[in-house]
């Protein structure tokens, strides 16, 4: 019998080309980024999840601050979670990662590598989370304060095939670190990413040599905490009993509260489980199933239009014998060939687009046809779209009265007209839908680009200066004797994504239990004219000697701790006071997601180890080139590496990039197939009015009045589309935008440029069919009836 | 084999009532061969489909190898279609995505004949009907007299005891005709199997056993040969 099916299903798809690879190709571009879409969204939803106790593992966060310096902080004090881990038994074990700057270059024998991807980390690193040692202990992954522990990769990369255990590494020339163990590579699901990490305990000591007792410091805010707690533990409780221990030590704290994010969560939610990139993975997820649903329409609505055309078939089965139940399996099975088919080029395409998907969206998927997490998503999506296609076209077709579809009376009823035209209305909604986001997220990040950001940032280069900081006044002389060096001037540290922060502030005033929290950063007497910054009132630097106790604060600081008059006021943050003599109009150092901060700019000339270059442009690599000479000079063998601020700058916005070139192609392909569905049904529409037509014709309609005819009632299904989509996409867009602080406002121009563009792609594939009716010689067509 | 009591068949126009069948009755043994006559339109085919379970009747009472057919349900009617009655159409009416084979074969399988049995019983009937050397055609590669051919074999396959058969002949030259007549002539004989056709050719219904002549959904005469 499946025998008997398949073979009719197969000579179907030989006879009806056109239609079949029309649906061919559609389901199978539908299928291919379907299935991409949902391994990207299932590689976002599985990051951290690898680790055995990932149901059991937190990351301490805490909020911090008053009124509106309050924020979630990542980081916390260091003795919390040992204390929590001594004092609570719920608190099974503790891992504290910190971010290891104190060393800038790693050398072995004449290979020296600068990496920042080197953490501190307590040994229970090890048994907390699931990074497998390869070699050297697991129970005891650190022999001694000087132990690090390596990647695989990292140790390919200093030591080659050598046995890394016992080799010497050693950072800026003076510290040495033994390797005891290699860890294998973090996973690209990891959101934990270092190639080394160097044992806690050497940091504490570290520190302690610089007189900061890590051990009770409840100041610094600078280590992660990660806590595995016993399975059923109240997470509210806990938070409690954290702040009670944190009070204890530092009374001062009330306005702290702690949370606990799960790890598994912490890669899309913050803390306070708002949104960290979770509604980019739900856009995604509803985009890979609007392109399905798009895909399994153009299947039923063509399967369903030509029903009618084999209802003559259908018919005598009935009458010969068939029961409802093998027609229905009967037509179950011509669907699954088409599909299969189709599946099977999905995968092959899948295959070839995998790099190119990877490119456009920074990922590192793989296409592993092993892995069972790569087998659900394909067989889910394509038993759901099989499911979906076949089962109505099945019933209907299987639902036939034989007499009346042998004479031909059932066209009127059959295929339910209405049922295929709301099907059509819906694939345009959201084709339609789809080009309203992609003109909206384009214009917003060309928005973000073109913005004034309240400084130039054009063809400047910076690095940080290290050695070089020391002969500054030299180098800065030296180079700008170079051809192309406009201007130099320096600061602690990089513009873009200012870092220092402070709570402890304090200021002329300041009423009681107000908290402010504020950016900090040190600059140069020329740093504001360099970057042509404009003062909103006072004056800035002049490289004076009583500078050093003057500060400079940006319009956002003045306006949150609302200062009158701010130029004369005492303001101190941290250990640095100073009389304000400046206001600085607000300029963007950070992403546009955010709303300017609130800064603080001190002159500090010996803090200033982050040199800004500006080129003419044209001759920038010959002022990199006498950079990077000056730079070995002082520097030695350490490596030089720059960054230009527009590429710093572009980076910040490399995710809404990427997502937004993945919804233009996205939008393409949805249009795309829809307009195969489309170009289907008016094929269709034309075989049967053929006969109409040609009558027509002979009474003299014209070419142009059979074109709109045939044309009209598609188009006018794009228009009703339209109406549909608009106030969809407005909603969706509107919240999509709430993320960025400044953003463009939704015109009504975007849904008419949709629409427009839906309608001519549209009109375009109708009348393509539309034409070619019109044009046949209706003496022929009459005959042939 | 067969009883037809007052059966009436109506389309609703508008306010009125059209009867395309006015209360027939009709009683049909087994080893019949009944050839039905009457201008167009005067309910002929209606009736055959009546018979054939195709269509329903709007009232009256029909009964068929023992079973009371207004009474059963869609399935039990379906199957006892399925074994009994087998149908032969004017415009053939073969699955045109199918080999000759295959249409012959389809009605076996939908009644769940095994592979083998199948095999056996279209050889046979090719073998009969002497249609072997065109067993993998199409439908659209045959004359329609082989067309039709085909669509006997199809019917007959599966043993049917009643054959229905709508103008079988219509779109035949007379030649192509006399040979399917004779066909029935000798199914009717040799096989025992009942047959009901309608057609407009006198030649034709005289290879029946009785004549019925039907007028604006009555029967107006029927005589014995
Ligand atoms: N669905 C319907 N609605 C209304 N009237 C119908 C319908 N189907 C058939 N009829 C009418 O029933 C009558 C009988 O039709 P039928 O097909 O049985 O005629 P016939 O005797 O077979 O004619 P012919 O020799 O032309 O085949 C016709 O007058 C036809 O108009
Ligand atoms: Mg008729």
């Amino acid at each position: 019998m499946i025998r008997n099916y398949i073979k009719t299903a197969w000579r179907n798809l030989i006879k009806n080309k056109f239609y079949s690879i029309i649906n061919i190709v559609g389901l199978t571009a539908g299928l291919a980024i379907g299935i991409l879409i949902l391994f990207w969204v299932q590689d976002e939803f599985s990051f951290d999840s690898f680790h055995k106790d990932a149901k059991n593992i937190y990351r301490l966060e805490l909020w911090g601050g008053t009124g509106a310096s309050r924020q979630i902080w990542q980081s916390t004090v260091y003795p919390i979670g040992v204390l929590a881990k001594q004092q609570l038994p719920e608190v099974e074990d503790v891992v504290r990662i910190g971010y290891n700057g104190d060393f800038a270059s790693y050398r072995y024998h004449d290979k020296v590598f600068a990496n920042d991807r080197v953490a501190y980390a307590d040994p229970s690193f090890f048994s907390v989370f699931s990074f497998p040692i390869v070699s050297g202990n697991p129970n005891k992954p650190f022999n001694d304060d000087n132990s690090v522990v390596i990647t695989k990769s990292t140790a390919q990369k200093y030591f080659g095939n050598d046995n890394p255990i016992g080799k010497v590494i050693i950072a800026d020339n003076k510290q040495n670190f033994t390797v005891s163990g290699v860890v294998t590579d973090f996973p690209e699901n990891s959101s934990m990413q270092y190639d080394m990490m160097m044992p806690m305990s050497f940091n504490i000591k570290h520190m302690l040599a610089q007189r900061i007792d890590l051990s009770d410091n409840f100041d610094e805010y600078d280590c992660f905490t990660y806590l595995k707690l016993k399975p059923g533990t109240s997470l509210k409780a806990l938070s409690a009993k954290l702040f009670n221990i944190h009070i204890k030590h530092h009374s001062a704290d009330t306005d702290v509260a702690y949370l606990l994010l799960p790890i598994t969560k912490m890669h899309l939610y913050n803390a306070d489980l708002t949104d960290r990139g979770i509604t980019m993975v739900r856009v995604f997820l509803i985009v890979a199933i609007l392109i399905l649903i798009i895909a399994c329409i153009n299947y039923v609505n063509l399967s369903t239009a030509r029903s009618m055309l084999r209802s003559k078939e259908i018919s005598m089965r009935k009458i010969i014998g068939a029961a409802k139940s093998q027609l229905f399996m009967q037509f179950i099975v011509e669907t699954a060939l088409l599909f299969l088919l189709s599946a099977i080029l999905a995968l092959v395409l899948i295959h070839f687009l995998m790099p190119v998907f990877n490119q456009l969206s920074g990922k590192q998927l793989i296409f592993d046809i092993t892995d069972y997490h790569v087998w659900m998503v394909i067989v889910l999506t394509i038993s759901g779209t099989l499911l979906a296609s076949s089962i109505y076209p099945a019933i209907l077709l299987s639902s036939f009265e034989p007499l009346k579809a042998l004479k031909g009376k059932i066209s009127s009823n059959i295929g339910d007209v209405m049922f295929r035209k709301i099907l059509v209305v819906t694939q345009f909604v959201f084709s339609i839908m789809l080009i309203v986001g992609t003109i909206v997220i384009t214009s917003q990040l060309n928005y973000i680009r073109s913005r004034q950001l309240g400084y130039d940032r054009s063809n400047t280069f910076s690095f940080p200066m290290r050695d070089m900081g020391n002969h500054y006044d030299a180098v800065r002389a030296e180079l700008l004797k170079q051809p192309g060096v406009l201007d130099i001037t320096r600061s602690n540290q990089n513009i873009i994504q200012m870092n220092g922060i402070s709570g402890e502030t304090d200021w002329d005033g300041k009423l009681p239990g107000q908290t402010f929290i504020v950016h900090l950063m040190t600059i140069d007497k020329d740093f504001l004219s360099f970057f042509k910054m404009k003062m909103a009132a006072g004056k800035g630097f002049t490289g004076a000697v009583n500078d050093t106790s003057h500060l400079i604060l940006n319009e956002a600081a003045v306006k949150q701790i609302g200062l009158k008059d701010p130029v004369g006021k005492r303001f101190q943050a941290w250990h640095m006071k100073g009389t304000i003599i400046g206001v600085v109009k607000d300029f963007h150092f950070a992403s546009m997601k955010e709303k300017i901060s609130p800064a603080v700019f001190y002159y500090y000339p010996s803090y200033l180890g982050n040199i800004y270059i500006r080129t003419t442009g044209k001759d920038a690599p010959k002022a990199i080139a006498a950079a990077q000479k000056l730079f070995k000079q002082y520097n030695g063998e350490f490596p030089f590496s720059y960054t230009f601020l527009d590429e710093k700058f572009n980076d910040l916005y490399k995710g809404e990039q990427q997502e937004s070139s993945l919804f233009n192609y996205f939008a393409a392909i949805a249009i795309g197939i829809s307009c195969l569905g489309l170009l289907g049904l008016a094929a269709y529409t034309a075989q049967v009015r053929t006969r109409e037509i040609g009558i027509r014709k002979v009474l003299g309609a014209g070419v142009s009045n059979v074109t709109i005819m045939l044309s009209y009632d598609f188009v006018k299904l794009v228009l009703i589309a339209i109406i549909i989509a608009t106030p969809i996409a407005w909603y969706a867009m509107s919240k999509w935008l709430q993320d960025f602080a400044y953003r463009i406002t939704i015109e009504w121009w975007m849904f008419l440029v949709a629409g427009l563009l839906a309608i001519v792609i549209a009109f375009i594939t109708i009348s393509f069919q539309a034409i070619k009716a019109a044009i046949a010689n209706p003496i022929k067509t009459l005959r042939s009836e | 084999m067969l009883s037809l009591q007052h059966i009436s068949k109506f389309y609703q126009v508008g306010g009125t009532r059209n009867f395309v069948i006015n209360d027939i009755s009709l009683e049909v043994e087994a080893g019949e061969f009944i050839s039905i006559m009457g201008p167009s339109g005067s309910g002929k085919s209606t009736l055959l489909n009546i018979i054939g379970m195709l269509d329903e009747p709007s009232s009256g009472y029909h009964y068929f190898v023992g079973e009371t057919v207004h009474q059963l349900k869609d399935k039990q009617r379906s199957a006892l279609y399925k074994k009994y009655i087998g149908f032969v159409f004017q415009a053939y009416h073969l699955i045109d995505e199918l080999t000759v084979y295959e249409n012959i074969e389809t009605p076996l399988i939908y009644q769940d004949f095994k592979s083998t049995e199948r095999k056996a019983m279209v050889a046979d009937m090719l073998d009969r009907f002497q249609i072997v050397g065109k067993k993998d055609l199409f439908p659209a590669q045959l004359s329609g007299g082989q067309q039709q051919l085909v669509g006997i074999a199809r019917a007959l396959i599966a043993g049917p005891k009643l054959l229905l058969a709508d103008e079988p002949t219509g779109n035949l030259n007379s030649k192509q005709g006399e040979e399917i007549m004779q066909l029935f002539k000798k199914l009717n004989k040799e096989d025992g199997v009942t047959i009901i056709q309608v057609t407009h050719s006198e030649k034709n219904a005289e290879y029946g056993s009785r004549i019925i002549n039907l007028l604006d959904g009555r029967i107006e005469s029927s005589k014995q040969l």
